[in-house]
């Protein structure tokens, strides 16, 4: 995620045990000569899932990471907030399980101002997937997760204690210059995804461009334990008499920690807001007299980047290497796991021979704009919670006194919207799709219980085709679609059941559905041919012409 | 956004609205304003409108703002 620690002024109190993965003696250094179909820089959030993502659809690949462990220098947990959509794409890969039962679900939010409640949500309202709206979890438990489950998938290899220290681009792969203890190697892959984070050595070296600003809000963090006790929901509070009228977050997580975010004066030093002593204060200030026990205090800043492209050559950007934003809204983190499933399944498409290379520019199309958008809306949350001038404190205080009494009021306050998927409505793969299509709950053809994931599952990229009653069914080759009827028969297609299936479609419907559970396009009984043109569109078979 | 007269009495809306700010400070008058302009922002409802408004109002205060 985004949050910079300015000077290492952070406090390790009670911290995790993190696991230390082993290194091992690439190939390469015994003398091997190897062409890698993909290498993912970066064991982190992003990188991490597109290498178990990639994997997943039986596609080789080599991830580098140049530390052996989880998490970011010792305890730090970093992002906490796990969006339904990343949920649901942890479950497709295996590990939504182990997710939810080490974090905390919740759905309900509550926005205050002092000790006023302005208003209070339920993400749960209407909501179609099986997957709760929100989890919080360290960072570092899902990327141990993810870690786990690249060790069961025979197509991924981690190599830690590998460090990338050049790159040079090449006709048909790209050279790293890796470092290990055993010394420097060359691994050549024929594509390569950097997912190294906001200070990139592979953007810096290849001269990719980017727009960045750096803003003048502080905030500190103090994850901590205590023995009061608080609903598990999240509390925002957009001023706060017991933070000099400034903001604070309130966050549970695993473990029984909490995340107290609370903002500072502007250009605050960092030293003196995570004095031991001055934290303490703070937080008797905000719970009152209880045991507290300190797990990591991180003072930060934030800032704004934008990659002019997500694509240099055989180079794919994704995760903070490629956006970064403010934290408020949980954007960062979620969406670098949507940049990771956007590339795996491209990657998938195009190295299984499914799809034209053309497809892979639609990568920096789709979450490039997803980026700006992210960023975008993030801008505006921080422009609500750090007023700039006098009259933009006149207005939010104006904005908050409404709240308190009408409906209206309470839309104008932003404490951050939360992550939801990326809509790809003004991609060239779609003339009419775009929205990501809930995970809904149903009876696969088997009488088993299940999701739509669940058949998205398998080797390559392939596309789900959902028929209503009253469409025709589309011959389609096994290889690119599985073709289902909904709660009908239909010309003998495998029938899925569920009440939710109706809230997707209607009647003569024909849902064309890409691997990434993004919506290609919705058509009423189309012949077979437009279903098949759909799926060519969102292969980017157009793009190649 | 119109421009046309459509307030049914000017008068008594320009008496009602100096009624009103009688006896503020500058303060609590620029208050005042901030949350007749949120609350009648809602009346509207027409984004296009509100966006034209804010426009106008700018550009006959300092002209084009930098956006």
């Amino acid at each position: 995620m985004s949050q910079e620690g300015l000077r290492p002024a952070e406090t390790t109190g009670s911290g995790y045990a993190l696991p230390v993965f082993p290194y091992r003696r690439p190939a390469e250094l015994a003398g091997e000569r190897r062409r890698h179909k993909v290498a993912v820089v970066g064991g982190g959030l992003a990188g991490l899932t597109v290498a178990c993502d990639l994997a997943g659809r039986g596609i080789p690949v080599v991830l580098l990471d140049e530390d052996d462990t989880v998490g970011v220098r010792g305890a730090s947990s970093r992002g906490i907030v796990y969006a339904q959509k990343t949920l649901e794409i942890f479950d497709r890969l295996g590990i939504y399980r182990r997710i939810a039962e080490k974090g905390v679900t919740w759905s309900v939010g509550k926005v205050l101002a002092d000790d006023d409640v302005l208003y209070s949500f339920d993400a749960a309202q209407g909501s179609l997937s099986k997957a709760p709206p929100f989890i919080n979890l360290q960072q570092f438990y899902i990327e141990w997760y993810l870690v786990d489950r690249l060790a069961e998938l025979p197509r991924a290899e981690l190599r830690w204690r590998n460090r990338v220290t050049g790159i040079t681009q090449r006709e048909d792969h790209v050279a790293l210059a890796v470092e290990t203890p055993d010394g420097p190697y060359t691994l050549e892959a024929e594509w390569v995804i950097d997912a190294s984070g906001l200070a990139s050595l592979i953007r810096g070296a290849l001269g990719a461009k980017m727009a960045a600003e750096q803003g003048e809000d502080r905030w500190c963090i103090s994850d901590v334990r205590f023995k009061k006790s608080l609903p598990a929901e999240r509390w925002t509070w957009a001023k706060a008499d017991f933070n000099d009228g400034r903001a604070v977050w309130q966050h549970p997580m695993a473990d029984g920690v909490w995340r107290l975010d609370y903002q500072m004066g502007p250009n605050a030093d960092p030293k003196t807001i995570a004095d031991p002593e001055t934290v303490r204060d703070r937080l008797r200030r905000h719970l009152g007299e209880t045991e507290i026990e300190i797990v990591w205090v991180g003072p930060y800043g934030y800032r704004t980047q934008l990659m002019d492209s997500f694509r240099q050559g055989r180079v794919f950007f994704a995760g903070d290497v490629a956006h970064v934003m403010n934290p408020f809204g949980a954007r960062g983190g979620n969406s670098g796991v949507q940049d990771a499933e956007n590339i795996a399944w491209k990657l998938a498409a195009v190295l299984t021979g499914a799809a034209p290379e053309a497809l892979l520019d639609s990568y920096d199309e789709e979450r490039r704009a997803a980026g700006a958008h992210n960023i975008h809306v993030t801008t505006r949350t921080i422009r609500f919670l750090a007023p700039r001038s006098p009259f933009e404190h006149r207005l939010r205080d104006a904005v908050l006194d409404l709240a308190r009494r009408y409906d209206f009021g309470r839309t104008l306050v932003n404490t951050g919207r939360l992550s939801v998927a990326f809509d790809y409505a003004g991609s060239s793969l779609t003339s009419n799709g775009g929205t990501a299509v809930p995970n809904v709950p149903l009876t696969l053809p088997d009488g088993s219980t299940g999701t739509l994931s669940d058949l998205l599952r398998g080797d390559g990229a392939i596309f789900l085709v959902l028929c209503f009653a009253g469409a025709a069914p589309p011959a389609l080759p096994e290889r690119v679609a599985r073709v289902f009827a909904c709660n009908a028969a239909i010309g003998g297609l495998p029938v899925l059941r569920g009440a939710a299936l109706d809230r997707l479609g209607g009647t003569g419907e024909v849902l064309v559905i890409r691997p990434d559970q993004h919506l290609a396009a919705r058509l009423v009984r189309p012949p077979g041919a437009a279903v098949q043109a759909a799926i060519d569109k969102a292969l980017g078979k157009e793009r190649a012409r | 956004m119109r421009t046309d007269a459509y307030i049914p009495d000017a008068d008594g809306f320009y008496e009602a609205i100096i009624a009103a700010n009688e006896g503020l400070t500058e303060g609590e008058s620029e208050a005042f304003l901030l949350r007749f302009a949120l609350l009648l922002a809602n009346q509207i409802g027409d984004q296009q409108v509100l966006l034209d408004a804010i426009r106008t109002a700018r550009e006959m205060v300092a002209g084009t703002p930098r956006s």
